[in-house]
């Protein structure tokens, strides 16, 4: 894996499936993240943002081009809240769409679905 | 202008997650002009390798998004502030579309975020801008959706929190073994 850029999560999502029938990566959000004691004091709630930095995570760490950078958020969706302690359980679904990767995304906790979100990568480092 | 001191008073969000600086220009109900500095001191940067290169010093995508929505939450709450996530109202993002990044932010560069109310109901705010710097567009944000809901909601559902936790291993054993069922 090339090294990772800057980013606000510290966990390092695991791939549990990366086939034609499913991909999906799981992680745990710690309760030593470094987001919570701002987000919010006494009272801890991971960042939907942060949840969406898991799913760009995951979408790179089972991305089916090299090279690919997130090009747009095209859409999120956040249905519940995550809770440090919290395992995060991510299905990807991926499609290439002319010059373009789109990733289709829901992630998991133990209550339900905590956010549906949809990403879009350009494939080359070109800027 | 507000400042600082004025955006806590107005915003739960505290250090490293109070990523609004300053409000330049705010027409209520209408539109917010705010900036954001960014700087290689933030907690992002800590685990960058020694020779990490400009790119990946690149603001995290995700909270140039985040630090936007602070800032649309400042339009929203400047008029009934509550710093307070545990009591009365709470904002909440329902959702974030269209959001496009263009160059990368670098440490040293300046975010001038520009906010603009399309449509206020009763609990439910809808903004749409963009963020410069040096007068360049970096990000693009066609929609988000804010919600003004009771507190209760969310200090209810981290109650059931604990509860879940059998649940969370049932979702991952489905998961593993489709997992293993496609391999």
């Amino acid at each position: 894996m090339p090294v990772r850029a800057a980013g606000p999560v510290q966990g390092t999502p695991k791939v549990l499936a990366n086939g034609p029938d499913l991909v999906a990566v799981e992680v745990t959000v710690e309760p030593g993240e470094q987001v919570f004691p701002g987000h919010y004091p006494g009272f801890p709630i991971f960042p939907g943002v942060c949840v969406v930095e898991y799913v760009h995570l995951g979408a790179l760490a089972t991305a089916p081009a090299p090279g690919l950078r997130l090009e747009a958020i095209e859409s999120t969706r956040f249905l519940s809240p995550v809770f440090p302690g919290d395992r995060l359980v991510v299905e990807l679904d991926w499609q290439r769409k002319g010059g373009s990767w789109r990733c289709k995304a829901t992630a998991g906790t133990g209550r339900g679905r905590a956010a549906a979100v949809r990403l879009r990568f350009a494939e080359g480092s070109a800027r | 202008m507000i400042t600082i001191s004025g955006i806590k008073r107005i915003l739960p969000h505290r250090y490293p997650m109070l990523l609004v600086d300053r409000v330049d220009e705010l027409v209520p109900g209408e539109r917010l002009t705010a900036r954001k500095a960014v700087t290689a001191n933030e907690p992002w940067y800590r685990e960058l390798s020694a020779g990490a290169t400009d790119e990946q010093h690149a603001y995290p995508p995700v909270l140039l998004v985040e630090s936007w929505c602070q800032a649309a939450g400042v339009l929203a709450a400047w008029d009934t502030p509550n710093p307070d996530v545990l009591a009365g109202q709470v904002m909440l993002f329902g959702s974030i579309s269209e959001v496009v990044f263009h160059r990368p932010v670098l440490p040293g560069d300046v975010l001038e975020h520009r906010i603009r109310l399309v449509r206020a109901l009763s609990d439910t705010v809808i903004f749409e801008g963009e963020a410069l710097v040096d007068g360049e567009p970096v990000l693009e944000v066609g929609r988000v959706v804010m919600a003004m809901r009771p507190a209760t909601e969310l200090t209810e559902a981290a109650a059931g929190h604990v509860v879940a936790d059998q649940a969370v291993a049932a979702a991952r054993a489905v998961v593993t073994d489709r997992a293993v069922a496609t391999n």
